[in-house]
């Protein structure tokens, strides 16, 4: 092992000195047939799918560089091939941008590293991130802090830490920037090591956490390379490897949401509906669940436009059939997954968005006992909504915590997204957060 | 190993070794002594000004923190001026809106910012209180000798021109904060009532940031001046009428017995009752045996003519 270490030790000393350009011509070698396909389909490019996805985004102070550092890291990648550039400009002054004053608020940034894909969000303000969250417009996971070295963090980084903890943000990388305006080095060590207590004082791993100190100035102007270029390729190269991969939908168990319900004379009764998540193969152990009703039983076909195969994949629209269902056992609203996978619950806690008058919803707020529809997967329920104690109505606009109480339990689980609707109007999107178990209290005249 | 993947490990390992070389060429570089970066820190944490300020002052005074921390706060001021006209013209919509109730007298005022997370800053927040307390005392020693209701409101130069004691002016107020938080900010508008007995102001704001005893901070926040009502239930009533005007948004306060004209009805007392959608606001407070006078609301960020 020794006899390891220090043959890679002089393997690297003795590649030091020509270190800056082989390691730009170590990525421009992974970059090549992507650079290829670029040129050969500058028309409209088709968006390839060889790499696995993953969304990031920054957060910090306005001044501190956000949309520098996002520049530099499309200018950096662009050389490689991964990115096209988009300068400062691009990116501060696209519409949706314009419309809201300051920075973006989609993510329309796109880049890709040797190995991943990332679309990159920018967060412009607490409660418009936590709507994207919750709309599901644009979800992290993983993001990098941004830190100016000259004015270290400032009193709202404490807010930006609490709002990444809050949405579940686990990888967190920093990054300190403006370091070309401070020729101290002691003074970045102590940047560094004031971001590290912040970052423990939140819960995350203030030690292990990586800090990479560069500018993105100087990349973008090509200069200094040292703290610009080297210093965005290695943080990309952290984000890479330490932010890990989000879990596939194919990997999770499968969940079929019933679309309609047929019988064909002959073979049997097929449930047909969109692959929510997971595979289905044939001859699979299956479960109905849903509208109070629960049974076991397997899947002895799968079709697609009237072919038969052998796995449906999550995002397919297909047809099962069924052993020994009726017709009349199944309707829409239930669901078929594996056994086990999910259950029908009466009372969540969940986040809620709330629509403007602009966005479709309704122009005036909602108090406590409010009776809207609750839609999810291919269901709807009534439900009555509880607000928090502290809560006594919310505005459209507004994002809050709630408790809804269905009429009859349905399938429920954690992370699960669904719509509130009164009459004709969406009233907003929300998010279930947790499961809560029906009490006494929960006894409703639903009229 | 496939080719890419050592490629990869040997450029890592390059990174890791070059990185590691130059902290140390910065420690022979410019040696700082021990005892230095204690100070720093602890300047830096006492007081949050930037490393660089902390740093400047630590240099100009030899060490003595006392003068440091001095100079700190005066440099801040003079920072904060510079900062305030650099970040001029950017769009500051986000921010708080700061509601106070004293004894027959009420202010409401809205402070803004650029992003909602300053708006969470407890220095941010402090500044509203400035505003607000400032309002209130200007108007108490203007309005003393007048009896009857009172409705003033100020916007703009005529609000950063008072005085938040010992001749520090609002303005200088909002420099300051605004050189520590790095956002464009501005006092937008400030609304003082004052009321003759008999009368009574209720008060709601939406959105209340938690923590505040001593005054409302919120997103929305909306005065009522009402006659009439009961007297133990009273504070109850004016705080839901102050919520339906926050929530419903009447621009006028119309007649008793206006009829309603449906969804759009923008005067108060033909709305339907938010609290509880059987009555109109009108038929609400024929119960009470009440009658609302005057209503104010400001919605953070709202266009203003």
């Amino acid at each position: 092992m020794a006899a390891l270490v220090g043959m890679r030790a002089c393997f690297s000393s003795a590649l030091q000195l020509s270190s800056p350009c082989l390691l730009n011509s170590s990525y421009k070698l992974c970059a090549v047939p992507l650079g290829r396909r670029n040129m050969a389909a500058e028309a409209k490019k088709t968006f390839s799918r060889d790499k696995p996805h993953v969304n990031i985004g920054t957060i910090g102070h306005v001044d501190h560089g956000k949309t520098t550092l996002t520049a530099a890291i499309t200018k950096v990648l662009s050389e490689a091939g991964g990115a096209r550039f988009k300068k400062y400009e691009d990116i501060d002054n696209a519409p949706e941008e314009k419309a809201r004053g300051i920075t973006i608020n989609a993510s329309h940034v796109e880049y890709s590293t040797a190995n991943r894909h990332y679309a990159h969000t920018d967060c412009p303000g607490h409660a418009d991130y936590v709507k994207n969250m919750i709309t599901g417009t644009a979800q992290m996971d993983g993001c990098i802090l941004v830190v100016a070295a000259t004015d270290g963090q400032m009193p709202q980084t404490r807010e930006h830490l609490l709002l990444a903890r809050q949405i579940g943000v686990e990888h967190m990388v920093v990054f300190v920037n403006k370091a070309d305006a401070v020729d101290d080095q002691e003074m970045l060590e102590l940047v560094e090591l004031e971001i590290r207590e912040l970052l423990t004082e939140f819960g995350y791993d203030g030690e292990k956490t990586p800090v990479v100190i560069g500018s993105a100035l100087c990349a973008l102007e090509s200069r200094q390379p040292e703290i610009g270029v080297d210093a965005v390729m290695k943080l990309l190269d952290i984000v890479d490897s330490y932010i890990p991969l989000p879990k596939r939908e194919l990997d999770k168990p499968f969940l079929l949401p019933i679309e309609t319900v047929y019988s064909i004379p002959g073979r049997g009764t097929v449930v047909t509906g969109t692959l929510e998540r997971g595979l289905i193969k044939k001859g699979e152990d299956c479960e109905f669940v849903g509208h109070s009703r629960y049974f076991k039983t397997v899947v002895t076909g799968v079709e697609m436009f009237h072919q038969s195969l052998d796995r449906a994949e999550a995002g397919d629209n297909l047809g099962a059939l069924v052993r020994g269902l009726k017709r009349e056992d199944v309707r829409r609203g239930m669901v078929m997954c594996k056994p086990g996978s999910i259950k029908p619950h009466q009372k969540v806690k969940a986040q809620i968005y709330i629509l403007t008058k602009e966005e479709g919803g309704r122009h005036k707020p909602f108090v406590s006992n409010f009776m809207p529809v609750m839609f999810s997967l291919t269901w709807d329920m009534a439900c009555k909504v509880t607000l928090p104690n502290e809560k006594e109505m919310v505005m459209p606009g507004e994002d809050t915590s709630l408790t809804l109480t269905l009429r009859q339990p349905m399938v429920l689980e954690k992370g699960q997204r669904f719509t509130l609707r009164d009459g004709n109007r969406t009233i907003g999107t929300g998010l279930v957060t947790d499961i809560l178990t029906v009490g006494d209290e929960d006894i409703t005249n639903w009229g | 190993m496939s080719l890419p993947m050592l490629l990869r490990t040997v450029t890592t390992e390059l990174l890791k070794v070059s990185v590691r070389q130059h902290v140390q060429t910065f420690h022979t570089g410019c040696q700082f002594l021990a005892a230095e970066k204690a100070l720093l820190m602890k300047l830096r944490k006492s007081t949050g000004y930037t490393f660089i300020n902390c740093k400047k002052a630590l240099e100009k005074f030899d060490n003595d923190m006392k003068q440091a921390e001095s100079w700190l706060h005066k440099q801040a001021q003079k920072e904060g001026w510079s900062k305030a006209n650099k970040l001029e013209g950017r769009k500051a919509k986000d921010g708080l809106i700061g509601l106070f109730v004293g004894e027959k007298a009420a202010v409401m005022v809205e402070v803004n910012c650029e992003t909602d997370f300053v708006a969470r800053n407890e220095k941010f927040q402090q500044l509203v209180k400035d505003a607000a307390y400032a309002t209130l005392a200007h108007h108490q020693s203007k309005n003393q000798s007048k009896t009857g209701y009172v409705k003033s409101i100020l916007e703009g130069s005529d609000l950063t021109k008072l005085s938040v004691g010992e001749g520090v002016s609002l303005a200088d107020q909002v420099a300051l904060t605004i050189g520590r938080l790095g956002e464009n900010m501005s006092v937008k508008r400030a609304v003082m009532l004052g009321v003759p007995a008999g009368w009574h102001i209720g008060s709601y704001v939406h959105g209340d940031v938690s923590g505040h005893t001593d005054m409302a901070l919120g997103r929305y926040g909306a005065l009522v001046v009402f006659q009439g009502g009961k007297e133990e239930s009273r504070q109850v009533l004016g705080r839901k009428l102050s919520q339906h005007v926050v929530g419903e948004e009447p621009k006028t306060l119309g007649n008793m017995e206006d009829i309603p004209c449906g969804e759009s009805e923008t005067r108060l007392l033909p709305q339907v009752f938010l609290m509880d959608s059987s009555r109109t606001v009108a038929q609400f407070l024929l119960g009470q045996e009440a009658r609302v006078l005057d209503f104010v609301r400001f919605q953070c960020g709202e266009l203003t003519e």
